[in-house]
């Protein structure tokens, strides 16, 4: 057997048959799958203390009807109708009256009682609030809250308060109430995805209605299996070849085999980890949404660049990371190189929301052909439902390929000068010279 | 007899420090050869260059009668001097997986049959790491020579090993070379490579210092040497003409003589101070040839 190979072999065969292997495997989708539950879990988890509002009201037109309304709210809302649970906060309306003698002392005094917890927030309605004119102090409306930005009370006040105003106003144009209601009516525009020809009958297939598993979970779930599957094998090289050199049987081998079949075995020996890992997983993936008919969600046409990208990202981190590897002596060496060495793997990861929200965005479309960055955020642009225009593809490509090789490359030189060679860490200078003699 | 290796002019340098010089060297077929010389002296970075691990700066080195390149270490058995093996893997698969890197081709026989011959077929299945140093030394060996490979390159091959293991060591070395194998190896014990070696060769300071068989090195020497014993212990050696160096084991002195110094005046010399039950003349160790080569360096150091 090519002895390449042989390395691979072992390198492959020592890191599945551990523990720790294993115990991944079956905890990252725990994990992940754990995340997304939580994420439902939670998105249905509202707050339910009851809330009450201290409100001044200069103008006299609306706090009578807050009060009402809340009332209103209070029956048919906070109880579920059929079980009697309690699903949302009840709302009490305090009506207070103004101090007009000092307004400010009566609004700190307020704070204190929603610092307390006595009351959840207070509300402050100019008297000029039914025409208001901008930039008038009298025609404004403040809701003052410890969390006024994440509030959902507020909301639900802002629009009763709009809805009376828009009433009054209505009124006193003398329009009947039956047109009204058709003037202010609002139509919801859906989301939908664009419509396709579907690849087994030929036909074409509707657009379905887009959701944000399709917008954002498929992307971010590709990212995440190409980012473990890197951490998983080519990121690993960095401690293991420093092992490797400072244990002393890097020596050993190159006395059967030349840095490249050693340092090329390695890289796939990881590959073959990383490809065993995502089909793995990717398989399942595909049967868990068979079974839960969600079939048509499966991103198909994006699973070959998945692992065309996989497979070239492995080889140029696999390779760098051996390179520099070889530069250490010890665990304190590693550590000093380890994270410069993992930001161009860490940095994709914090563009992943603004790529998703704007695929075809400045910043996606640049950062996505930066080749380091390609297979990570190229994917997660295929990933969404927005077409990538072809040139694009084809460039990030050649240079993702283009970047491999000369990882390879630096990645072996630095691998050959520096593998048996112990003693001081050498200067980047050295190592410049190293690649480039 | 062909060389199975020759190097010729070879220069080796490291930032500044001239680890090889000029060096040149031939190892006839089905020899074997010692490399001996302080630690420093270029010894490895020798073996390092053979191996093609490192390149020289200048000369050439030629190995089975070809330009030394990557694709002839396959045909060399090497045993580094820092050595060390995959300790989470088992000793069984661990030979099997060095077998299978030297194309050996049926690995699994081949590992038992070595296993068994340094008696450590009951650890077969254990992990390497639960071994101890000196049945770790002795798979270190095995996993090198287990092609039996043309040329054996072997680095302190006996460091660390008790007498019974590096007599079994000795044993297979003496069988490779029955076999057609050339065997290299550098040691600093003196005794083994009077004993074992058909050539020794010297390295000091990054130079050749010796090169040849023990009996030519010992008469560039010639009998300048004096063994010497006495029944009550120490020898009185005080007023006597002639003397250089006096190296005393315990029960015998080994005395080295000025150059033109008579034995004969050192006998009488002796005689009048002594009761002598030994007195001999004899060319230098090759322990002595040594420290005489490399003992100024150590001064040069401590000034």
């Amino acid at each position: 057997m090519n002895k390449t190979l042989v390395i691979a072999k072992r390198e492959y065969i020592a890191a599945v048959r551990t523990k720790g292997f294993i115990i991944t495997m079956l905890l990252l989708p725990i994990f992940m799958g754990g995340g997304f539950i939580v994420m439902a879990l939670t998105q249905d988890k509202v707050d339910l203390t009851d809330k009450r509002i201290a409100v001044i009201d200069q103008s006299g037109l609306v706090g009578q009807h807050l009060v009402e309304s809340a009332e209103m709210r209070n029956q048919y809302f906070v109880l579920d109708s059929a079980t009697g649970e309690k699903k949302a906060p009840a709302y009490y309306i305090e009506l207070i009256e103004l101090n007009e003698a000092d307004p400010e002392r009566q609004k700190l005094e307020l704070s204190d009682r929603v610092r307390s917890k006595e009351i959840t927030s207070f509300l402050t309605v100019g008297p000029d609030i039914l025409h208001p004119v901008p930039g008038d102090e009298a025609s404004r409306a403040a809701y003052y809250s410890e969390q006024s930005l994440m509030d959902e009370t507020r909301s639900w006040i802002g629009y009763v308060l709009n809805d009376r105003l828009r009433q009054i106003r209505v009124e006193e144009l003398g329009l009947d109430a039956t047109v009204v209601s058709d003037l202010f009516s609002t139509i919801n525009l859906e989301r939908m995805g664009l419509s396709r020809v579907d690849s087994r009958t030929g036909g074409i297939k509707d657009a379905r209605k887009s959701n944000e598993f399709e917008a954002i979970v498929v992307p971010y779930v590709l990212l995440f299996l190409m980012f473990i599957s890197i951490m998983m094998s080519a990121a690993t090289l960095l401690n293991a070849v420093m092992e490797e050199k400072s244990e002393r049987i890097a020596e050993v081998l190159l006395g059967s085999v030349s840095p490249t079949q050693f340092m090329m075995g390695k890289v796939l020996g990881g590959l073959a980890v990383s490809l065993t890992t995502t089909i793995i997983y990717i398989l399942g993936g595909i049967l868990m949404m068979n079974r839960f008919e969600m079939a048509d969600l499966i991103p198909y046409s994006i699973l070959p660049w998945f692992f065309v990208y996989m497979l070239l990202h492995i080889i140029m981190v696999g390779s760098a990371f051996a390179g520099l590897g070889a530069i250490c002596n010890d665990s304190k060496d590693a550590q000093a190189i380890q994270f410069p060495a993992m930001l161009p793997l860490i940095l994709p990861m914090f563009m992943v929301m603004p790529v998703i929200q704007n695929p075809l965005g400045g910043l996606a479309t640049w950062a996505s052909l930066f080749p380091p960055f390609t297979p990570m955020l190229m994917l997660i642009r295929q990933a969404t439902q927005v077409t990538i225009p072809v040139w694009q593809l084809v460039v990030g490509l050649v240079g993702v390929v283009l970047f491999t090789i000369l990882s390879v490359w630096i990645g072996g030189r630095l691998f050959r000068a520096n593998i048996i060679i112990h003693g001081r860490r050498p200067r980047f200078g050295v190592l410049l010279r190293q690649v480039f003699r | 007899m062909s060389d199975i290796i020759e190097i010729q002019g070879v220069t080796k340098t490291f930032d500044h420090h001239v680890a090889v010089d000029d060096l040149a060297l031939k190892v006839p077929e089905r020899s074997i050869y010692g490399f001996i010389g302080p630690n420093g002296s270029g010894k490895t970075t020798t073996i390092r260059m053979i191996m093609n691990i490192l390149y020289p700066d200048r000369g050439s080195i030629r190995i089975f009668g070809r330009e030394q390149s990557g694709s002839q270490i396959a045909r060399i058995g090497y045993l580094p001097e820092e050595r060390g093996l995959y300790r989470k893997m088992r000793l069984r698969e661990l030979i099997q997986f060095h077998a299978e890197l030297k194309g050996v081709s049926n690995t699994g026989k081949e590992a038992d049959y070595w296993l068994e011959r340094f008696d450590l077929a009951p650890w077969a299945k254990k992990k390497l790491e639960t071994l101890s140093k000196g049945m770790s030394q002795k798979v270190q060996f095995i996993v090198t020579i287990i092609d039996k490979p043309e040329l054996v390159i072997l680095d302190e091959p006996f460091s660390g090993l008790d007498p019974v293991n590096a007599e079994l060591i000795r044993e297979v070395i003496l069988d490779l070379r029955k076999t057609g194998s050339t065997v290299i190896f550098s040691t600093h014990d003196m005794t083994v490579a009077e004993k074992m070696c058909d050539f020794i060769f010297m390295i000091y300071r990054g130079k050749k210092v010796l090169d040849g068989t023990l009996q030519s090195i010992q008469e560039q020497f010639g009998q300048d040497t004096l063994r010497v014993s006495v029944a009550e212990g120490a020898v009185d050696f005080s007023g006597i003409d002639g003397i250089d160096r006096v190296h005393d084991f315990g029960r015998l002195q080994e005395v080295r003589l000025k150059p033109g110094t008579d034995p004969q005046q050192v006998l009488a010399g002796l005689i009048t101070r002594n009761r002598l039950t030994r007195f001999e003349m004899a060319s230098p160790s090759l322990e002595d040839i040594f420290i005489r080569i490399a003992k100024p360096q150590r001064n040069d150091q401590n000034e």
